[in-house]
C-alpha cells in the first residue's frame, strides 16, 4: 500500500511537472497570423500596389456602376421616371463610403512608395504614382461635387490613419489637392497603353478629367469664373494632341470595338468574370422598370439617328415604346449579344470620360471665358452635333453657329450634354454647377424643391464618430 | 484415519459454510404502487461480491452470509437496504425515486450532492429527453427548464437552434451557451446522439458558471454520457418512424384566377400616359378558373418520411463498465429534395486499473449529411425556393410549353423569383461533417479524499460542403453553372488537470478543486469556387471542366489558457459556501489585455436542516441560496486586434479580359481589446413538500455586462467604419419559477408534471459614442434593406423602430388626410409632434420589441398501469415579430397574399390593405386639393428615409404563441422470456400552436448569426408536423 501511494505521488509529480514544463511554450499568447496579411508584411512589391487599383475598382464601380441602376435617382426628376426630389438623410451615403475606402487603400500604397518600401525603378514607381494619384483625384473629385467640404486624408495621415477626426476642408483646398494629384498624374501616365493594358488611364483622360475639374470650379459653388479659360485650355491640349476622336458612327459608339478607344477615354470595366449589373434595369421593354427613362423626356429627345443609337424605342418584338405603353431602354448599355441578355448577363464597360465630353467641355468653357462663342466653340459643339444627326442636316436638331448669343450657345451646350451624355452620371452635377434643378426638374416634383438639395447630407455615421464633423445646411 | 481424513475433508470444505455461514434467500421485487414486478432490479450483499438481478417475474435469490445487507436497487427507484437478520424470504417494495435528494449532479469540473447546491441548476434526465421523438438534444431541450429560450431559427432537418439562457448577454459575442460534454468544452448539440444522454445540467447564475471564466457568461450546459449500469449485460434496440407534413402557419396563398384580377387591376391603376393593355384577357382568366393554376406550396412541398434505428449493448463486469450505441438517423425534409442523415457511433469504457487508479474512456464518432438547396437568409432570396414559392405568381406553370422550366414575366408579378420546383430540386448541394470525439481521463487516488484527474479531449472534424447550380437554377442561368466545394479540417483539443480534495472534519465539509487547463483550436478551410461548366452532367465531381476558377483558403488558430481555484465549505449540511476564482489567458484578445479573472462566490442555507424542522413531515427541504460572480465572453474571431490587410476578389483594372487581384486595408489595430465582462447575482429558494412529491424553485437574478464587444464606429472618412472595442454595457433582470410534482396518485393512475416560468428583460446601458445602434435585415426577403433594429441606450434590447401605423384614412377623414397629401384608403402614420409630416426626425418610434415577457414551459406525464401519456406545451408571450415576409407578399403590385383582396375601398373600409388609386384620379385629386387649398399644395409629406417606406408597425406582429409541442402515448408489455423491456408508442410533435402570428411559424429568428436579429422572419424553412412511432426492445 505504501508503495502505491509513493508510486502514485511519484506519477502525478512527473505529471505536474511535464504540464509546467511545457506550460512555459504553451502558455505564450501571442498572435501569429499565417493566413491574414497585415500592413507590416504588405506593399513590398509592384504588384501588391498595384492590388489598391483594382481595390478602387471593387469599391466605387458597384455604387457607380452597378446598383447605380437602381439605387440613387440623380436623374430620376428630370430624365427618369420616378423620383420626387426629397433627399433624406444618408442618402448617398454608400457612395460617401466607397470613396474614402478606395482613399484609404491608395494612401496607404502611396505612403509605402514614397517611403521607399517598395523596390522598384524610377519608371515603374512614376506609373504606379500617376495611377494612383489619378485615382485619388477622381475619388475627390466625386466626393466635392457631392458634399462641398469634405475631410481630406492624404498620405501624410498614413501612420495613424484611423485615430484622426478632421474637420471639413474648404471645397476651395480640396480642389487644389484634385488639380495637384492630376498634375502630377498628367506627368507621369503614359499617352498610350500597351495592348493588354489598354484600359488603364493614359496623360489625356487626366487632362480631360482635369478640364472637367477646372470647369467644375469655373462654375457653383465656387464660380472662379477665370477657371473657363484653364477649362479651354486643358480641353484643347486633348483635341490637339489627336490621342483620341469621335466614333464617326452614331452607332459604334457604344460597342465593344470601341470600349477602349478613340472616343471612350476611361471607363469602369467588365468582362466575363466580372460582370456589370443584370441588363434587365436598363430596358423596361424587355426587363425592370428601375431605371426607365421618363417617357416625356425621351418623347422630347430630337428625332435623330442619335435617338435610336442611344435609347431602345423598340421592344424585342419590334414595337415602339409609346405603343407598348412602356418607357424606352437604354440602348447606351445594351450592346452585349442578345444570348448574354436572355441569361441576365452583362460584360459592358461604364462610361467615366470619353472625347465627345471634352469637346463639350471645350466648347462651354471657350463660350464662356471668350465673352461668346468663338469659331473652335462652335466647331466643337457641331462635331458632336454633326454626328448625332448621321451628318446630314437635320432641323429637328440644329448646328450651332458664331451668331449665337453666349448664353444662347450656353444653354445650347448644356442640353447637347444632356443628349449627348445621358445616363453617365453627368447631369445631376451638370445641375449642381449650372444651379438649375428647380428649372430642369419636372413640374410635378418642383414643390419638393430645397436650396440644400446643392449639397447632399454628410452620413450620420460619420458625425456620429467624428466630432469635428458638421451637417450640411438644411439637413 | 480414513474416517478422520474424510472429516477432515467433511470440515474442510464446510469451513466456508461454517466460516460464512451461507444462507439462501429469495425474493420478490415490486413496483410500490402498481405491484408490478421489477425486472432486472439488481440484488447485492453489501460488503461482498455476490449479487444478482431480478427475473422477468421479478423473482431473485442469493445466497448470502447470515444476518447480511443487501441493497436492492434499480435505476429510477430509490434504493434500499434490508438486514437479512436471518429470514430467508423478502417481499420487497421499490418506491420511485422522487427526485432523490441524496442525488448527485454533476457541476463544473466535479460533481456534487443536489442538496448542497447553492447555484441555480436546472437538471434535465436523459429519460426524459428520449421520450421525445425529436433526435436533436437541442429541440428536446424546449420547454424543460425555466430561463432557458430554445429557438428553432428554421425548420429544415438538421436546421439551426438558438439556445439562449437568462436572455441576451453580449451582442457581438454570440449569446449561445456553452456545451460541456463529459468534461469537454465546445461542440454542439445537434450532432449528438440523445439515447446518450444520461443526464444533463443547466447552469445559470455565475456561481455554477464562472469557473468556466471567459466562456460562461451565456451560461452553461453540462452533458454527461451514459456509462454501462448494469452487471447483467443489456441491449436494447429501438426504431422510430415518422412522417411529417409542412405546417403553413398564417401564410395564405391567393389562386391564379385572383392573382390574374389583381394583377390586371393594378396594372389598370397605372394609368396617367395611357389606359395600360391588360395582361391577362377575360379567356386567359376563365380558364384560371377552371384549373386554379399553379399551388407552389404543393409543387414544393412533400410528405416526408423519417426514421431511427438505435442499438445499445452496456454492462458491468467486475472492475470494466462499457457503453456501446450506434445509431442511424434519416430525415426527409418536407422541402423537396432536402433532408439529414447521420451515422453515429460511441463507446464509453471505465474501468478501475487498481485501486489508486481509474481511467474513463469516451468515443463518439459521427458522420452527419445535410442535403438540398440553400435557403438561409444570406443567400440571394430569388434563387431560395422558400421565398420563390412564397412569391412566384400562381398564374406561371411549371413548364412552359417546351418543357422547359417557367420563368418569371417581367410584366407582372415578383420580377426576379425564380421557378420554385428549380429551385428546390435542381441545385446538387451536399453537406457532409465527419465528427471524431475522443475523450480520455485518469483519476489518480493520491490520498484519501485527494484525487487527480487529468483528461485529454480532442474533436477533430472534417467537413466537405460541395454543391453543384446547374444551368436551371437562379444563380447557375447566369454563370453557366456554379460548382462549389468547401473543406475544412477542424480541431479542437483540451487538457485539463484537476486535482480535488475533500476533508470532512466533524460537521466541517469542505472541498477544494484546483485545475489547469489549455485549450487550443485550430481551423483550416479551402475553398473551390467555378463557373462557367463546359460540362453540366459532371457537376462538382468534375469543378475542372470550368473556364473560371477560383480557389481561396483560410486558416485560424485560438489558445486559451486557465487556471483555476474553488473551495466549497459547508457546516452539518446547513451552512453552504463557495468560492472560486479562474484566470483565463487568450490568444484573441489585444497584446496589452491578454488575462481575465473571474471570481464567484456563494451562500447557501438549508432551513430544512435546522432543529426546528428537520423532521417535519409537510417541509422536506427548504433552501435560500445567494451567489455573486463574474464571467466572460470571448467569442470573438481570431487576429481581430491587429491591422489586416484583406484580399478582395479582383477587377478588370486593364480591361479585357482577366483582372488583377484587389487587396485592401480592412481593418485597424486595437491592442487594448479584452474581454467582455459580465458580473451576475442571483437569489434563489428551494422548497419540496410532501417527502419531495412537489417541489418549488424560485429564482430571481440581475447580470450586468460591461466592456461589451462592439463594433467601435470610425468616422467613414478613414476609409473603414468600425473597429472592435469594448465599449457599451447592458443590464438584464430577469425571475424563474419552476413547478414540480413527482408522481401523485390518484389509484393506478400516477402524474408528474413540470411547469416553468421565466422572464428576463435586458436595458442597454451604454454603447460608447454610439447613442443607439442599428440592425437591418438586408435586402433578403424583398423588403426592409434599412435598419430596424435597435439597440438605444436607456431602452430595451430588442427594440423595433419604424413608423407607427394606426390604420387607414378613411372616408369622411379627407380634410386631415389631405394635409398630410393622403387620401381615404391610404396608409396613416402617427405624427407625434403634429407638424403634418411624418419624418424620421420626429416621427420614428419604438414600435415593438421582440423580446417575450414570459416564457413557459408545461410537461405532464401519467402512467397507468402499463400505459403512458405524456404532452408538453411550450410558449413565450408578449413578444414582437417583423414579418419581413409578408411585405413582399402583400405588395400592391405582386403579392401573392391572399388578404390583398381585402383592399380598401369604399365599400370596405374595415381592413387593413391600403387602396390603390389610379393615378389619373390622383391627379384630379391633386389639382381639385390644390384649388381648394392654394396656401398648403398637395404633396405627400410622408417622408420616409430612402426605401424605409416599410418600416412600419403594419409589418409587426404579436409573435406571442402556445404550442403543444408534443404528444406520446406509450405502452409497455409484460415481459416474455428473455425480452424484459418492450415498448410500443405513438406520439405526434407540433400538434397545435395557439397564436395570431401570420408567418410561417413564430418561432422565427431568420438570424441566429445575432441577438439583435431576433424576431425577424424573412420565411425561413417552415416548421412541420411530424407523427411518430417507435419501439423499443430490451433484453
Amino acid at each position: 500500500m505504501k508503495t502505491i501511494k509513493y508510486l502514485s505521488r511519484k506519477t502525478t509529480l512527473c505529471i505536474l511537472l511535464i504540464f509546467l514544463l511545457s506550460g512555459c511554450e504553451l502558455i505564450d499568447l501571442e498572435e501569429n497570423p499565417r493566413g491574414v496579411v497585415t500592413a507590416d508584411n504588405f506593399f513590398n512589391t509592384p504588384e501588391q500596389v498595384e492590388s489598391v487599383l483594382a481595390s478602387w475598382g471593387r469599391y466605387t464601380f458597384k455604387p457607380w456602376g452597378r446598383t447605380y441602376g437602381y439605387g440613387p435617382d440623380f436623374e430620376r426628376h428630370t430624365d427618369q421616371r420616378g423620383g420626387n426630389l426629397l433627399i433624406q438623410l444618408d442618402y448617398c451615403a454608400t457612395f460617401f463610403t466607397k470613396h474614402y475606402n478606395s482613399i484609404k487603400d491608395l494612401n496607404f500604397a502611396i505612403y509605402a512608395l514614397q517611403a521607399g518600401q517598395v523596390p522598384v525603378t524610377e519608371d515603374q514607381y512614376n506609373l504606379l504614382m500617376g495611377q494612383l494619384k489619378f485615382l485619388r483625384a477622381w475619388n475627390y473629385f466625386q466626393l466635392v461635387r457631392g458634399w462641398g467640404d469634405i475631410p481630406l486624408l492624404t498620405e501624410e495621415h498614413v501612420p495613424d490613419y484611423f485615430n484622426y477626426q478632421l474637420t471639413r476642408t474648404p471645397v476651395a483646398e480640396v480642389y487644389a489637392q484634385i488639380i495637384l494629384d492630376f498634375q502630377e498624374a498628367i506627368k507621369t501616365l503614359p499617352i498610350k497603353w500597351s495592348t493588354d493594358k489598354k484600359g488603364r488611364p493614359t496623360q489625356d483622360a487626366a487632362k480631360a478629367l482635369l478640364a472637367k475639374t477646372y470647369l467644375t470650379m469655373a462654375t457653383a459653388p465656387l464660380n472662379e469664373t477665370s477657371y473657363y479659360a484653364k477649362a479651354a485650355d486643358m480641353a484643347k491640349e486633348v483635341m490637339d494632341a489627336g490621342n483620341y476622336s469621335l466614333v464617326q458612327d452614331i452607332d459604334k459608339v457604344f460597342s465593344f470595338e470601341t470600349e477602349y478607344g478613340p472616343e471612350m477615354m476611361w471607363s469602369f470595366h467588365a468582362n466575363d468574370e466580372y460582370p456589370s449589373t443584370d441588363p434587365r434595369v436598363w430596358t423596361p421593354l424587355d426587363g425592370w422598370s428601375d431605371n426607365a427613362p421618363s417617357i416625356p423626356w425621351a418623347n422630347a429627345y430630337p428625332e435623330q439617328p442619335r435617338k435610336g443609337a442611344y435609347l431602345q424605342l423598340y421592344d424585342k418584338n419590334g414595337v415602339h415604346y409609346n405603343t407598348r405603353k412602356r418607357a424606352p431602354g437604354i440602348k447606351k448599355y445594351l450592346y452585349d449579344t442578345k444570348e448574354n441578355f436572355e441569361k441576365y448577363f452583362t460584360r459592358i464597360n461604364i462610361p467615366i470620360i470619353r472625347y465627345a465630353d471634352v469637346l463639350l467641355i471645350f466648347a462651354e468653357a471657350e463660350n464662356m471665358s471668350k465673352g461668346g462663342p468663338t469659331q473652335a466653340a462652335v466647331d466643337a459643339l457641331n462635331l458632336v452635333i454633326d454626328r448625332s444627326n448621321g451628318h446630314v442636316e437635320n432641323f429637328n436638331h440644329p448646328r450651332a453657329n458664331i451668331d449665337m448669343w453666349q448664353d444662347e450657345f450656353d444653354l445650347k451646350v448644356l442640353r447637347e450634354r444632356n443628349l449627348e451624355l445621358c445616363f453617365e452620371h453627368d447631369r445631376w452635377f451638370d445641375m449642381l454647377r449650372k444651379r438649375s434643378i428647380l428649372t430642369d426638374v419636372r413640374e410635378s416634383v418642383r414643390p419638393n424643391f430645397d436650396e440644400r438639395i446643392y449639397l447632399w447630407p454628410i452620413p450620420e455615421a460619420e458625425i456620429r464618430a467624428n466630432k469635428n464633423m458638421t451637417q450640411n445646411p438644411g439637413y | 484415519m480414513k474416517i478422520k481424513l474424510n472429516f477432515l475433508l467433511c470440515v474442510f470444505l464446510l469451513l466456508p459454510l461454517v466460516l460464512f455461514a451461507q444462507q439462501q434467500i429469495r425474493g420478490k421485487v415490486t413496483e410500490s404502487g402498481t405491484g408490478e414486478p421489477v425486472i432486472g432490479a439488481s440484488i447485492i450483499e453489501v460488503g461482498a461480491s455476490n449479487g444478482t438481478t431480478t427475473d422477468v417475474n421479478g423473482n431473485f435469490s442469493l445466497a448470502v452470509r447470515k444476518n447480511a445487507v443487501i441493497r436492492i436497487s434499480f435505476i429510477g427507484f430509490l434504493s434500499q437496504e434490508i438486514n437479512t437478520g436471518g429470514r430467508t424470504s423478502f417481499d420487497i417494495v421499490l418506491r420511485e425515486d422522487a427526485q432523490s435528494l441524496d442525488e448527485v449532479v454533476v457541476v463544473g469540473y466535479g460533481t456534487q450532492k443536489r442538496t448542497e447546491i447553492t447555484g441555480a441548476i436546472s437538471s434535465i434526465k436523459g429519460d426524459d429527453l428520449t421520450k421525445l421523438a425529436t433526435q436533436r438534444i437541442d429541440q428536446a431541450l424546449q420547454g424543460r427548464a425555466a430561463g432557458v429560450l430554445v429557438l428553432n431559427a428554421d425548420g429544415a432537418p438538421g436546421g439551426n437552434t438558438v439556445i439562449q439562457i437568462r436572455g441576451v448577454n453580449s451582442i457581438l459575442g454570440g449569446s449561445d451557451a456553452l456545451i460541456v460534454v463529459d468534461g469537454f468544452q465546445g461542440g454542439d448539440l445537434t450532432s449528438l446522439n440523445p439515447n446518450d444522454i444520461e443526464s444533463m445540467e443547466v447552469l445559470k447564475d455565475a456561481s455554477a458558471t464562472a469557473i468556466y471564466g471567459a466562456k460562461g457568461a451565456n451560461g452553461v450546459i453540462l452533458i454527461q454520457t451514459k456509462r454501462g449500469r448494469s452487471t447483467k449485460p443489456r441491449i436494447s434496440y429501438s426504431a422510430d418512424f415518422g412522417v411529417s407534413n409542412v405546417l403553413m402557419g398564417g401564410v395564405k396563398l391567393m389562386n391564379a384566377a385572383d392573382y390574374a384580377r389583381e394583377t390586371n387591376f393594378y396594372n389598370s391603376r397605372n394609368n396617367y400616359d395611357y389606359d395600360p393593355i391588360p395582361i391577362f384577357t377575360d379567356e386567359e382568366i376563365t380558364e384560371f378558373e377552371r384549373t386554379g393554376g399553379t399551388n407552389w406550396m404543393d409543387v414544393v412541398y412533400r410528405q416526408a418520411l423519417t426514421q431511427t434505428h438505435q442499438l445499445s449493448v452496456e454492462r458491468k463486469i467486475d472492475n470494466l463498465t462499457f457503453y456501446v450505441s450506434g445509431q442511424y438517423y434519416n430525415q426527409e425534409g418536407v422541402l423537396l429534395a432536402s433532408g439529414y442523415d447521420r451515422y453515429s457511433l460511441r463507446a464509453n469504457f471505465n474501468s478501475d486499473i487498481t485501486n489508486w487508479l481509474k481511467f474513463g474512456l469516451t468515443w463518439y464518432g459521427a458522420l452527419e449529411t445535410r442535403y438540398g438547396a440553400a435557403f438561409d437568409p444570406n443567400i440571394d432570396p430569388n434563387g431560395n425556393p422558400i421565398y420563390a414559392s412564397l412569391n412566384y405568381a400562381p398564374t406561371l406553370p411549371i413548364y412552359d410549353e417546351e418543357g422547359n422550366y417557367s420563368k418569371a414575366n417581367p410584366l407582372y408579378g415578383h420580377p426576379t423569383a425564380w421557378n420554385p420546383l428549380a429551385s428546390a430540386i435542381e441545385p446538387d448541394s451536399k453537406r457532409q461533417n465527419v465528427i471524431n470525439n475522443a475523450n480520455l481521463f485518469l483519476d489518480f487516488n493520491i490520498l484519501k479524499g485527494l484525487t487527480l484527474r487529468v483528461q485529454g479531449s480532442a474533436r477533430l472534424n472534417n467537413a466537405l460542403d460541395a454543391s453543384y447550380y446547374n444551368t436551371k437554377t437562379y444563380g447557375g442561368y447566369t454563370d453557366n453553372g456554379i460548382g462549389t466545394s468547401t473543406s475544412s479540417f477542424a480541431k479542437n483539443l483540451q487538457n485539463s488537470n484537476i486535482l480535488t480534495y475533500k476533508l470532512d472534519i466533524g460537521k466541517h465539509n469542505f472541498q477544494v478543486l484546483g485545475v489547469g487547463e489549455i485549450q487550443y483550436s485550430e481551423t483550416f478551410s479551402t475553398k473551390i469556387s467555378n463557373k462557367d461548366f463546359i460540362i453540366q452532367e459532371t457537376g462538382y465531381y468534375s469543378l475542372g471542366g470550368s473556364n473560371i476558377q477560383k480557389t481561396s483558403s483560410s486558416h485560424n488558430e485560438r489558445k486559451l489558457v486557465s487556471f483555476l481555484g474553488k473551495l466549497n465549505y459547508s457546516f452539518d449540511n446547513r451552512y453552504l459556501t463557495s468560492f472560486s476564482l479562474r484566470a483565463d489567458g487568450s490568444s484573441v484578445f489585444g497584446r496589452n489585455h491578454k488575462w481575465g479573472y473571474f471570481p464567484a462566490g456563494s451562500l447557501g442555507w438549508r432551513v430544512s436542516e435546522e432543529k426546528f424542522l428537520k423532521g417535519n413531515k409537510l417541509i422536506s427541504n427548504l433552501m435560500f441560496r445567494s451567489s455573486f460572480g463574474v464571467t466572460g465572453n470571448q467569442a470573438i474571431g481570431s487576429y481581430q486586434t491587429l491591422s489586416r490587410i484583406a484580399q478582395d476578389s479582383a477587377y478588370p483594372w486593364d480591361g479585357g479580359d482577366g483582372a488583377i487581384v484587389a487587396y485592401t486595408v480592412n481593418s485597424a489595430s486595437n491592442p487594448n481589446l479584452k474581454w467582455e465582462s459580465t458580473i451576475q447575482r442571483n437569489l434563489g429558494f428551494d422548497i419540496a413538500l410532501l417527502k419531495n412529491q412537489l417541489e418549488f424553485t424560485a429564482e430571481v437574478f440581475r447580470k450586468n455586462t460591461t466592456d461589451m464587444l462592439l463594433s467601435r464606429e470610425l468616422p467613414l472618412s478613414s476609409g473603414l467604419t468600425s473597429i472592435t472595442d469594448n465599449v457599451g454595457s447592458m443590464e438584464t433582470t430577469g425571475w424563474e419559477v419552476s413547478f414540480k410534482t413527482n408522481g401523485i396518485r390518484l389509484g393506478n393512475l400516477r402524474w408528474s408534471s413540470s411547469l416553468n416560468l421565466s422572464s428576463s428583460s435586458t436595458i442597454v446601458l451604454d454603447l460608447g459614442t454610439y447613442k443607439f445602434l442599428a440592425y437591418s435585415a438586408g435586402s433578403s426577403g424583398g423588403g426592409v434593406g434599412v435598419p430596424f433594429k435597435y439597440l438605444t441606450v436607456g431602452e430595451p434590447f430588442g427594440q423595433f423602430m419604424g413608423f407607427k401605423y394606426i390604420g387607414l384614412w378613411q372616408e369622411g377623414e379627407e380634410e386631415e388626410a389631405g394635409r398630410y397629401g393622403q387620401r381615404p384608403g391610404n396608409a396613416r402614420y402617427e405624427d407625434v409632434n403634429a407638424d403634418g409630416k411624418i419624418d424620421f426626425d420626429n416621427d420614428w418610434q419604438v414600435i415593438g420589441n421582440s423580446t417575450p415577457d414570459l416564457i413557459l414551459g408545461w410537461s405532464n406525464d401519467f402512467s397507468y398501469k402499463r400505459w403512458n401519456l405524456s404532452f408538453l406545451f411550450q410558449g413565450t408571450i408578449g413578444n414582437d415579430i417583423f414579418n419581413v415576409s409578408r411585405i413582399q407578399r402583400e405588395s400592391a403590385s405582386t403579392g401573392v397574399s391572399v388578404d390583398r383582396l381585402k383592399r380598401w375601398t369604399y365599400e370596405n373600409q374595415n381592413t387593413d390593405i391600403p387602396a390603390v388609386w389610379d393615378s389619373k384620379s390622383g391627379v384630379a385629386y391633386r389639382d381639385a386639393w390644390n384649388a381648394t387649398h392654394p396656401d398648403q399644395p398637395y404633396v405627400s409629406t410622408y417622408i420616409f428615409p430612402t426605401s424605409g417606406g416599410n418600416l412600419t408597425s403594419r409589418w409587426l406582429e404579436d409573435g406571442s404563441y402556445i404550442r403543444l409541442k408534443n404528444i406520446q402515448l406509450s405502452y409497455n408489455f409484460p415481459s416474455i422470456q428473455g425480452i424484459s423491456n418492450l415498448r410500443l408508442s405513438v406520439s405526434c410533435t407540433n400538434v397545435f400552436t395557439l397564436t395570431k402570428y401570420k408567418g410561417f411559424d413564430p418561432e422565427v429568428s431568420s438570424y441566429t448569426t445575432s441577438a439583435a436579429h431576433y424576431g425577424t422572419d424573412t420565411s425561413s424553412y417552415p416548421q412541420a408536423r411530424t407523427v411518430n412511432f417507435a419501439l423499443n426492445i430490451t433484453l
